[in-house]
C-alpha cells in the first residue's frame, strides 16, 4: 500500500508527511537528478503504509526537473492513493493542481490544510459543497496541531475510486482532445487517454517520448494551428481554463473573497529594504555565527571530553595491545574518525542545521534571496546563491549539497567551487581564530578575511566571464514570516544530518585509517620530505607545516593540533612567527576542501569537475600564500 | 440608459464618420431609410442631450459620450453578425439585419462571454473592424496599451495580458504560477539594487525577477 503526497510548496506538506510518517525516514536524490524526495512508513491499524513526498510543485507539466521528478514518480510508483495538500487560505491557486491529479486519473484525496487560518481569517469555506463539485473526499486537516491527520490517513487507506470531475476547455481545445483521444489506444497507457490528449497538446516530454510518433506529430500541427489561430501558445489557454475553473469554485465554495486577505504589508516590509534589511542580515549572520562558535564549542567541549574520558582510552589501549604499525593505525584511524564525528558534526553541523532550518521556515531566508538578488546578478548568481554561501560558513558539505537549489548545472559547480575557495566554513575559521587571530591579533585575522571576500568577489567574476551563461530569473513564493514547528526543524535536521553521515563518514574513516596507519609507520613525513624546500622557500613556513596540510584534508581543525602533537608543544608560537602563522592560516583558508567535501562533488558534478575544483583551490592557496611570503620578505 | 432609437442614431452617425469627417443628414436619413426632415429633428435632440455635436450644413460628429455608446452598440453588431455567420451559418445580408435587432438585447455580460467564445475576433465577416470593448481588460486582444510588469509603480494594479516567451519552459513555469491572461496582479514592491518585484498573485505573494517581469505584459488598472 502507497501514499503519494503532492502538492504547492508551502502548503505544509511535509509537515503532514512528519505527522503521517514519525521519524523513519528516508530522504534520496531521485536517479539521476538533483531532485529529493522522502519516503517514510505510517502504520494504521496494524498496516504499514508506505507514504511518499513528491517535490512541491505547481503543476504537472514536467517544465521544472521538480515537476519531472513528481509526475516520474506517480507515473513509476503507481501510488494507492494520492493525497493532494492544499493550503485553505489559497485555496484557489491550489485546485490547478489538483485538477491536474483528477485528470491524470489517480484516486485522489485533498488534504485542506491551513484550516484554522482560515477559520481565523473568516474564510468559511463549504467543504460538503467542495466535496460536491469535485466528487472527492476533502478532508480539513491542521498539520501545524496533528488535527485531521488520523482522518486523512484513514480515508486514503480506504479511498478506491475515482474523482469523475472534469475541467472544460475552451471549445476548440476539447475538439483537439477528442481527436488524439480518439486514436490512442486505452491498453498503452496507464493514466486516461483525455490526460495523455492534453499533454501531448502541450508538449510534456514524459508523454510524447511514449505515444506513436504520426499522433505526435499531428498534436504539435495542432498546436501550431492554435497558436497561429489564436496567437497564443496552447499552454496560456490550458492553464487560463484550469484557473478559470478554480476561481469559480472557490467563489462558490467561499462566497465573496475568494482569497484570504494577506495582513503583512510587503510594502513595509524591513527585510527586503536595503537600508535595513542588510544590517538586520549581517546581525543574522553574526547571531549564527556567534551561536555556532560558542553553542558548538560548548557542546564539542563536553563531547570530546566525554569521549576522551570513556571511549578513547580504550582504543588507545587495543592500539598499544597489537604492537603492529598496521593494526594500531586502524584502530586509531577509528578513534579519531569517532572523535572528529562527535567533534564536528555533532556540535557544528547539527547546530547550524537547526538554525539554517529555522531561518528558512520563519520565511527569512526567501527575503534575504529577494534582497540580494540583484546584487548577486552582478556576480552571474542567482539571489538564492545566498543561502549554500551562508551554509558553508558552517560546513562545506551542506552547503555544495545545497547548490541543488540553482537553476542549472553550470550555476551549481560555478557556486560549488566559490564556496569551496573562497568561504572558510568553520573548521577554517577555528584555524583562522585559533592561530593568527589569538597570536598574531584580530587585524590579522580580518586581513585574512578581506582577502577571501575580495577572492570571492574576483572569482565570482572571472567566472562569470569565462563560462558564459545567464543566470536564470527568479520566481518564487514569498510566504508570510512565521513561526517555525519545532517538529518540521527536527524532521529537517534529521534527514540532513542522515544524508551528511552517509557520505562523509565512510570517506573520514578510510582517510583517517590510512594517515594514522602511515603515521604509525613513521614514513608520513619521509613521503612529505619532497615538498621541504617548496614549504621553506617560497612559502617560508617549516617543512612540518605540510604534515597539517595533509591532514587538513581529513579535517582542517585537527591541522593545528596535528602541529601541536608532532612538535611535542603545546604552545603554537614555538612553532611559527605570526608572519608564518597568517601564511598557514591563509593557505589552510583557501585550501582544498575536506575529503567529504570532495566526495559530494564527486556525486553531485562527477569526478572531472570535482578534481578540477580541487586542483584549482589547491594552487591558488599555495599561490596566494608565496605571494604573502614574498610581499612580506620585501 | 440610452433608447433604443438614440442607439441605432449613434451607430450610424459612427459608422458614417469611422473613416474620418461628420455625417451628413442626408447620409443619415438613407442609411436609415426615413425623411431627412425627422432626422435634423432628432440630431437637435441628441445634440442637446450632449451625444453629438450638431452643425447645421456641416453634419453631426459624435462626443465622447456618443462615441462609447455608439461604438458598444456597433461591437455588438458585429459581433453577432460574426456569431449568425460562423456558428448559426446564416448567409447573407439577412446577418445585418438580425444583427441589428439583436444588438439592443444583448447584455454587457453576453457580449463580453460571446466575443470570448469566439475567441476575440477582430472583423466582421464583412471585414470591418469590430471596435474593442471599452472596460473588459481580460480581453488580452482589445487592449493595446499593455506594458511589462516591470513597468508599473510600486501599488499599482494591473491584469495580466499575456506572455512573450519563446521558452516553453520558462512560459510554463510562471503559467504554472499563476501568472495567467486575465489575473489581478497588485505590485507590492520593486526591491532595490535591481532586485525582483514582489507582487501579489491570487492571494500570495511572488518575487519575479526583473528581466522576467519584463516578459509578463499587463495592462494597469485604473
Amino acid at each position: 500500500m502507497e501514499i503519494a503526497l503532492a502538492g504547492n510548496p508551502n502548503v505544509g506538506k511535509s509537515l503532514i508527511f512528519s505527522r503521517l510518517t514519525g521519524v523513519g525516514v528516508v530522504s534520496a536524490n531521485y536517479p539521476g537528478t538533483t531532485v529529493e524526495f522522502s519516503e517514510g512508513r505510517a502504520k494504521f491499524m496494524g498496516m504499514t503504509v508506505t507514504v511518499i513526498d513528491l517535490p512541491g510543485t505547481y503543476s504537472l507539466a514536467g517544465n521544472t526537473d521538480d515537476e519531472r521528478v513528481a509526475t516520474k514518480l506517480l507515473y513509476e510508483r503507481r501510488p494507492n492513493t494520492v493525497v493532494a495538500v492544499l493550503d485553505g487560505t489559497r485555496l484557489e491557486r491550489n485546485l490547478v493542481l489538483l485538477f491536474e491529479l483528477i485528470e491524470s486519473g489517480y484516486n485522489v484525496v485533498a488534504a485542506l490544510n491551513m484550516y484554522d487560518i482560515a477559520r481565523k481569517n473568516k474564510l468559511n469555506i463549504d467543504v460538503a459543497r467542495l466535496e460536491r463539485i469535485l466528487m472527492m473526499p476533502i478532508i480539513p486537516t491542521v498539520a501545524t496541531k496533528g488535527e485531521g491527520i488520523d482522518s486523512l490517513l484513514y480515508t486514503s487507506i480506504q479511498m478506491r475510486r475515482r474523482s469523475r470531475f472534469q475541467v472544460r476547455y475552451d471549445s476548440h481545445i476539447e475538439s483537439m482532445v477528442t481527436e488524439l483521444a480518439k486514436n490512442l489506444k486505452e491498453e498503452d497507457w496507464e493514466i486516461p487517454l483525455r490526460a495523455v490528449a492534453v499533454r501531448m497538446l502541450t508538449g510534456d516530454s514524459n508523454v510524447v517520448e511514449k505515444a506513436p510518433e504520426e499522433l505526435v506529430e499531428r498534436a504539435a500541427r495542432l498546436r501550431e494551428e492554435f497558436k497561429e489561430g489564436h496567437g497564443e501558445d496552447i499552454v496560456v489557454h490550458i492553464q487560463r481554463d484550469r484557473f478559470g475553473e478554480a476561481g469559480r469554485i472557490a467563489k462558490e465554495v467561499i462566497g465573496q473573497a475568494a482569497t484570504a486577505k494577506t495582513k503583512k504589508d510587503i510594502a513595509k516590509d524591513l527585510t527586503l529594504r536595503p537600508t535595513t534589511g542588510i544590517p538586520i542580515l549581517i546581525g543574522v549572520l553574526a547571531l549564527v555565527f556567534v551561536t555556532l562558535v560558542f553553542v558548538g564549542g560548548a557542546i564539542e567541549g563536553v563531547l570530546v571530553g566525554s569521549y576522551g574520558a570513556s571511549l578513547k582510552p580504550i582504543f588507545e589501549d587495543i592500539a598499544a595491545d597489537t604492537g603492529n604499525n598496521i593494526t594500531s593505525g586502524i584502530v586509531t584511524g577509528i578513534s579519531l574518525s569517532i572523535e572528529a564525528m562527535l567533534a564536528l558534526v555533532v556540535p557544528y553541523i547539527l547546530v547550524f542545521y537547526v538554525m539554517l532550518s529555522i531561518l528558512e521556515d520563519t520565511g527569512y531566508l526567501v527575503r534575504v534571496v529577494s534582497l540580494l538578488d540583484g546584487l548577486m546578478h552582478k556576480f552571474g548568481l542567482h539571489g538564492r546563491a545566498v543561502i549554500p554561501m551562508v551554509v558553508g560558513f558552517g560546513c562545506n558539505v551542506p552547503a555544495i549539497m545545497a547548490t541543488k537549489a540553482m537553476g542549472s548545472k553550470r550555476e551549481q559547480l560555478i557556486l560549488a567551487a566559490l564556496i569551496t575557495i573562497a568561504i572558510p566554513c568553520s573548521a577554517q575559521t577555528a584555524i583562522i581564530i585559533g592561530s593568527v587571530g589569538k597570536f598574531a591579533g584580530a587585524q590579522w585575522a580580518l586581513l585574512i578575511y578581506m582577502i577571501l571576500l575580495s577572492t570571492l568577489v574576483a572569482l565570482g567574476i572571472a567566472l562569470h566571464k569565462i563560462i558564459k551563461f545567464e543566470p536564470t530569473g527568479l520566481i518564487c513564493e514569498v510566504p508570510d514570516l512565521r513561526m517555525p514547528s519545532a517538529r518540521q526543524t527536527a524532521v529537517k535536521t534529521y534527514i540532513r544530518i542522515k544524508e551528511f553521515l552517509l557520505i562523509a563518514f565512510p570517506l573520514l574513516l578510510v582517510g583517517s585509517i590510512v594517515l594514522e596507519t602511515l603515521l604509525a609507520m613513521g614514513v608520513l613525513l619521509d613521503l612529505l620530505e619532497p615538498a621541504r624546500p617548496f614549504m621553506e622557500n617560497i612559502l617560508g613556513l617549516p617543512a612540518i607545516a605540510a604534515v597539517a596540510l595533509v591532514f587538513g584534508i581529513l579535517r582542517k581543525e585537527m591541522a593545528l593540533q596535528m602541529l601541536i602533537v608532532l612538535e611535542g608543544t603545546s604552545d603554537l608560537s614555538e612553532i611559527l612567527e605570526p608572519g608564518q602563522m597568517f601564511r598557514f592560516a591563509l593557505v589552510m583558508a583557501v585550501f582544498m576542501p575536506c575529503l567529504a567535501a570532495f566526495a559530494v562533488m564527486i556525486k553531485q558534478f562527477g569526478i572531472r569537475s570535482a578534481l578540477a575544483v580541487t586542483a584549482s583551490s589547491i594552487a591558488l592557496a599555495l599561490v596566494m600564500g608565496a605571494i604573502a611570503n614574498a610581499l612580506m620578505h620585501l | 440608459m440610452a433608447s433604443e432609437i438614440t442607439e441605432q442614431y449613434l451607430k450610424v452617425i459612427y459608422k458614417l464618420t469611422e473613416d474620418g469627417g461628420a455625417a451628413k443628414t442626408n447620409d443619415i436619413a438613407s442609411a436609415m431609410d426615413i425623411a431627412p426632415a425627422s432626422v435634423t429633428e432628432m440630431l437637435h435632440k441628441l445634440d442637446e442631450q450632449r451625444y453629438i455635436k450638431h452643425e447645421p450644413y456641416k453634419g453631426a460628429v459624435l462626443r465622447s459620450k456618443g462615441m462609447k455608446i455608439a461604438r458598444k452598440v456597433l461591437r455588438k453588431h458585429r459581433l453577432l453578425e460574426r456569431f449568425l455567420a460562423d456558428f448559426v451559418g446564416i448567409k447573407g445580408r439577412s446577418t445585418h439585419e438580425q444583427a441589428c435587432k439583436m444588438e439592443h438585447a444583448l447584455t454587457d455580460e453576453a457580449e463580453h462571454n460571446l466575443c470570448q467564445m469566439m475567441h476575440r475576433p477582430q472583423e466582421c465577416p464583412d471585414g470591418k473592424k469590430i471596435p474593442k470593448c471599452d472596460k473588459a481588460l481580460t480581453c488580452e486582444k482589445c487592449t493595446s496599451n499593455d506594458v511589462p510588469l516591470s513597468e508599473v509603480r510600486e501599488g499599482q494594479r494591473a491584469v495580466v495580458s499575456h506572455l512573450v516567451s519563446e521558452d516553453r519552459d520558462e512560459l510554463c513555469s510562471m503559467l504554472a504560477m499563476g501568472f495567467v491572461p486575465g489575473s489581478e496582479v497588485l505590485v507590492e514592491k520593486k526591491v532595490s539594487m535591481g532586485g525582483p518585484i514582489i507582487v501579489s498573485l491570487k492571494g500570495t505573494k511572488v518575487a519575479i525577477a526583473r528581466d522576467r517581469g519584463k516578459l509578463l505584459h499587463v495592462v494597469k488598472v485604473v
